[in-house]
């Protein structure tokens, strides 16, 4: 039995340490918020935070994050979270959405280590989510103008 | 060498025991019982098999200035990653945001180990010839303060080391056996860890 905090409940579950966190989230816990994309880190539609650092949920296993602060799109709250929600809004960032819960995870994990990154910062930050739709433009302004709301 | 002749009256006489005090002493005293020397060349050929070890994607690939290499074919990092400030990745792009201390994952196929991370920029091994990998790695100054006793004790325990011999599905494990190159480390550092031009 493995025993997590999610979203700040302590939740007990009946899987082996191997099993990625995302199957917990989505199929034990019903938390279908944060998406499977490729089950190999490569698309950051899994992102959750693990102590408050984006993590892809396909690949970290949950004996890794036994103790540990799990937090999930339906429940990540804050003062950056909720500016990088309203930045997302106004811009109209998304489009078909499946990639916008990762993206949101790993902007509100940026802006809470960097108020005022540059887009090189953003590059770098943001390399591991990947948009089928092409919403990278408004990712990027959106992240510049949660960044000004937070300053 | 008085322990020795101390104990040797009490349980052996005469000739036999004599003998045997000998032996013990000479045991005692050079240390290494009836073991014969390494010499110059061995160590020199110990470290062209270590130099293959050290060369290898499993080692390789970490040992570099910014950015780590990938898989058997050393292609650059996808997604693009980079040290970082404290060499573990920078904000959402952490070591751990992917790599689970805890070990490989089998489903996502990522590697795992205790600390994954680049090495030091110290540390930089890409580019180096032998001759040049071998001198860096013998010098405290950039080898982590290791004298050679603990660099054999890091290639010998050491996890992460370690998971250049189980890296998971995909991925070439380093050829030669890790017992054999803990053997190769104590020639190397039993011969006077001779360097290669």
């Amino acid at each position: 039995m493995i025993t997590l905090t999610i979203n700040g409940r302590t939740e007990q579950l009946d899987v082996s340490p191997e099993t990625p966190l995302l199957w917990a989230l989505r199929d034990r816990l019903n938390l279908t918020g944060t998406k499977y994309g490729c089950g190999r880190a490569m698309c950051g539609a899994c992102t959750v935070h693990v102590d408050g650092e984006a993590a892809r949920s396909c690949s970290i296993m949950v004996g890794e994050v036994v103790g540990k602060r799990i937090t999930t799109i339906e429940a990540v709250s804050g003062r950056v979270a909720d500016a990088v929600k309203l930045a997302w809004q106004r811009l109209d960032v998304v489009q078909c959405g499946y990639c916008q819960s990762g993206q949101i995870m790993s902007a509100i994990t940026l802006l809470s280590a960097n108020k005022r990154p540059t887009d090189a910062d953003i590059d770098a930050s943001m390399e591991g989510n990947i948009c089928r739709c092409g919403t990278y433009v408004r990712i990027r302004h959106a992240i510049h103008e949660a960044a000004k709301a937070l300053a | 060498m008085a322990h020795a002749i101390a104990r040797a009256p009490g349980k052996a006489c005469g000739r036999l025991g004599l003998l045997a005090t000998l032996v013990a002493m000479a045991a005692t005293t050079n240390g290494q019982a009836q073991t014969p020397r390494i010499s110059q060349a061995q160590s020199l050929a110990a470290w062209d098999r270590i130099a293959s070890v050290l060369q290898h994607p499993r080692c390789l690939n970490c040992h570099q200035l910014n950015a780590p290499l990938q898989g058997d074919r050393r292609r650059p990092h996808v997604p693009q990653v980079s040290r970082g400030s404290d060499d573990h990745g920078v904000s959402a792009m952490r070591c751990s945001s992917c790599h689970n201390e805890a070990g490989n994952n089998q489903t996502s196929g990522t590697p795992g180990a205790p600390h994954w991370a680049l090495a030091p920029a110290s540390m930089l091994w890409q580019g180096l010839t032998v001759g040049e990998l071998c001198r860096m790695l013998k010098d405290p100054q950039r080898n982590g303060n290791r004298s050679a006793a603990a660099l054999v004790e890091h290639m010998e325990v050491d996890k992460l080391v370690r998971w250049g011999w189980n890296p998971g599905k995909g991925r070439e494990a380093v050829p030669i056996p890790h017992r054999d190159f803990v053997e190769l480390m104590k020639t190397w550092v039993g011969g006077g860890m001779a360097c290669p031009s």
